[in-house]
């Protein structure tokens, strides 16, 4: 297989530190996911915070990420592509933050890993009018343990049911922040990026 | 890339050929445990960036180490490139190991680094004290 151990070095602060001595030092890079279900506004609060245009990125069907050795031959698999946006914003030379949106349905969960894996946390977007779609992102990050909190997305500026109202609904933990937000604001998105962070913070400090 | 903020992931899957993308990589994939994290840092050696005067540098790999003569995230490459995810992480894996690409696989801590989630937390707090960078 094409990566070794070589490429997962005990310490990766050293990763390849004797490949060159001249090329550029990358950042560290850190990740976030915004999550929750179609339609809700994920790649658009990716888009408010990012400093690039949000990329997308075409990740491959199930079986490959399982490790099937030869996709020829296993013809009756699956063939489907997904598309994953992500964002990404510098939050000094040596810090680098990127954002991936899970794929909007359900039936992509295979991806979720990929995207989540090792991920700061996570923001559970929400349309309170349609508060179905985002259980599967919060099963998610239940069964997981991935810190996340709940963003309401204010459609037009107006919550269509109140925070406690939502909260009541989803029948999440005490401790899991539920906020409102505009996903077109960048100073709003961020704030709720840092709830996520200081909710990940508490917990990690209790843990 | 407006269809991204559009449409994006909303827009659904399209059926594609499983196998076409994998010519690239000659039938290879990259098993789950081995799979570099989408926002792997990777970097042109410049051993690679003396080779990109050489003819023999198949396309694909050309393409990569010019996109690498910056830091780039796996998913940025993947992205940049128009290949599949999994098909960037096969020929980053080829590259690497012919000492071409320098590989900066993130901290696995995650959400459990404090120093790193308070770093993350000012960063972000920066950016929002001093009017941010602009965007909707």
């Amino acid at each position: 297989m094409a990566f070794a151990q070589s490429t997962r070095p005990a310490d990766p602060a050293m990763a390849d530190a004797g490949a060159t001595t001249t090329a550029p030092r990358p950042p560290q890079p850190v990740k976030m996911v915004v999550s929750g279900g179609f339609g809700v506004g994920k790649t658009t609060a990716i888009a408010s915070v990012s400093e690039i245009e949000p990329l997308t990125t075409e990740a491959a069907i199930t079986e490959v990420a399982a490790g099937i050795d030869d996709v020829s031959m296993t013809p009756r698999k699956t063939t489907t592509t997904v598309a994953m946006d992500f964002g990404c914003l510098t939050l000094d030379p040596t810090l680098k933050l990127y954002i991936f949106g899970t794929p909007g349905q359900d039936r992509f969960g295979f991806m979720w890993k990929d995207v989540t894996a090792g991920a700061l946390g996570a923001l559970v977007v929400v349309d309170s009018r349609r508060l179905d779609d985002c259980f599967p992102a919060v099963d998610y990050f239940e069964r997981d343990g991935t810190p996340f909190a709940i963003a309401v997305n204010a459609f037009d500026g107006v919550l269509s049911h109140s925070l406690p109202a939502v909260r009541s609904a989803l029948d999440v933990a005490p401790e899991v922040p539920v906020v409102a937000f505009d996903a077109r604001s960048g100073d709003s998105v961020r704030e709720s990026l840092i709830v996520v962070l200081e909710h990940a913070l508490t917990r990690a400090r209790g843990f | 890339m407006s269809e991204a903020v559009g449409g994006g992931p909303e827009t659904g899957a399209e059926p594609v050929s499983a196998v076409r993308p994998f010519l690239l990589t000659e039938g290879r994939v990259v098993g789950e445990e081995q799979a570099l994290p989408m926002e792997t840092q990777l970097v042109a050696t410049p051993e690679a960036l003396a080779q990109l005067a050489q003819p023999h540098l198949a396309f694909e790999r050309r393409a990569i180490i010019e996109t690498c003569r910056v830091p780039v995230s796996l998913a940025e490459l993947a992205a940049r490139l128009g290949l599949h995810l999994n098909v960037v992480r096969v020929l980053v894996g080829d590259l690497h190991t012919r000492r071409m690409l320098t590989v900066h696989v993130p901290r696995a801590a995650g959400s459990s680094d404090l120093d790193i989630l308070r770093r993350v937390i000012d960063g972000l707090r920066a950016i929002h004290t001093s009017g941010g960078p602009g965007h909707g």
